[in-house]
């Protein structure tokens, strides 16, 4: 019987998804919010495809991963908030699209937040469009080789988000996109948003103009560590692997420490068993 | 005094992660157990009346939750099975674990529904017998008898 404590062990050591604090506030928050409407700036919602509905406007919790953190955000405040603003499914023969939708709120910039919003819809729209049309031309193939239409697998793309850090001053996040066909690939874009200047942040604007040799040298310095485990296997130099990133549009975000993670594709610099690398600068920057 | 409610709010708020494991112990699957998770937490809201005194919020989400974790397995019909890969693909590893311990809760996860929620609730949440009784919408004995029989399950499987 002693031993079943063994299994505890084991039990509580079930991960548990981030989004757990997302979905218990989100059902708290149905019950207070019940009155509140929706935000007018659901009207830069361009929208290309029929059947659109709205689902709900949620809030997502400051810092997604902390459970203990949970009860002290507060639920309404002048804190920058990214919020869900809606849903959007599509399903036919070809294709099978979920898309939560991200947009910015309550950061005190209006002028801002349309902007942001308005390029994120662009952006989706566009992923949406492309992945249409990839679906159309992949059903198309499959027939024109003797496939038949019932064989025929759709698609599925996903769009959904994940807040890396926000507070009053800052937020970043990060669309992500997957495309299931044989296999699934994820593309993401990320949104590191300086709220009080309202502009994108980049690379020089965290680390000043020696952003590269910060950068540079924090990654040479991991690819090395890491490379110590024979599992790990970077591309080399030579072979299209780390050499220095290019500019300060590098893709990065912001992480609930508040440090940048430099993050490379799948492919970029090491093969697709790796995944996508992820490199925290040390450095504290908020 | 605070109200029920602001209770019932309180404990869900502080209990995230339990009240996740429990349903993931059943849906065996992230997804579903968010929205049972959820789908508890908007039918306790709905029928908060219902709560009369502080002292029973506990066993009286709990049951709400192993509630909507048995509709769900009604629901979905399929018998859900466990492997030890999933297991292990599912757990954040410490040096504590080890794969005994994994076959342990593997068989556990694997006892018919009514057993295996004594066992979670008596030894992974530390519930007495009679909250059990008041959570399952069963008797003090009938509790007892689950336990024996579950016990007696995993001793069959492996030693316990």
């Amino acid at each position: 019987m002693k031993n079943i404590e063994r299994a505890k062990k084991v039990y509580n050591a079930i991960k548990v998804p981030e989004q757990i604090s997302y979905v218990i506030n989100k059902s708290l928050l149905k019950e207070k919010n019940k009155k509140k409407h929706i935000p007018k700036y659901i009207k830069y919602v361009v929208s290309t495809a029929t059947c659109m509905f709205c689902a709900f406007i949620v809030m997502i919790n400051v810092n997604p991963s902390f459970a203990t953190n949970i009860s002290e955000i507060p639920i309404i405040g002048n804190i920058a908030k990214v919020f869900t603003i809606k849903e959007y499914t599509e399903e036919d023969e070809e294709k099978l699209i979920n898309a939560k939708i991200p947009a910015l709120e309550n950061t005190g910039n209006t002028e801002l937040e349309k902007r942001i919003n308005y390029e994120i819809m662009l952006k989706i729209n566009e992923v949406l469009d492309e992945a249409e049309k990839r679906a159309a031309k992949y059903k198309e193939a499959v027939i024109e080789t003797g496939g038949r239409e019932e064989d025929y697998q759709p698609i599925n793309i996903q769009v959904d988000y994940k807040v890396g850090y926000s507070n009053e001053k800052i937020v970043s996040f990060i669309i992500l996109k997957s495309e299931t066909l044989a296999s699934a690939y994820t593309e993401m874009y990320y949104y590191n948003i300086d709220i009080e200047n309202g502009k994108k942040l980049n690379l020089r604007d965290i680390f000043g103009n020696e952003y590269k040799e910060i950068v540079n040298e924090a990654i040479y310095k991991e690819i090395e560590k890491r490379s110590k485990n024979q599992n790990n296997i970077y591309f080399t130099e030579e072979n299209g692997g780390f050499k220095g990133i290019e500019n300060e549009y590098q893709n990065f975000y912001i992480n609930q420490d508040g440090k940048v993670v430099i993050v490379f594709e799948k492919y970029e610099i090491a093969p697709g068993y790796m995944g996508i690398q992820e490199f925290i600068i040390d450095r504290q920057i908020l | 005094m605070q109200d029920v409610k602001e209770i019932l709010i309180d404990y869900v708020k502080n209990n995230q992660e339990k009240l996740y494991r429990i349903a993931f112990s059943y849906s065996k699957n992230e997804e579903s157990a968010l929205d049972i998770v959820q789908e508890a937490i908007t039918r306790a809201l709905k029928n908060i009346d219902k709560l009369k005194e502080e002292k029973y919020v506990k066993t009286w989400f709990y049951k709400i939750l192993i509630n909507e974790c048995l509709q769900y397995i009604k629901k979905n019909k399929r018998i859900i099975t466990c492997e030890l890969q999933e297991i292990e693909d599912k757990i954040e590893w410490n040096d504590d674990i080890n794969i005994d311990d994994i076959e342990l809760y593997k068989h556990i996860q694997n006892l018919n529904v009514k057993l295996r929620t004594v066992i979670i609730l008596r030894f992974f949440e530390d519930m007495k017998i009679d909250e059990i009784a008041r959570i399952t919408k069963t008797n003090v004995n009938t509790v007892k008898s689950r336990l024996y029989k579950a016990l007696k399950e995993l001793n069959k499987l492996i030693k316990v």
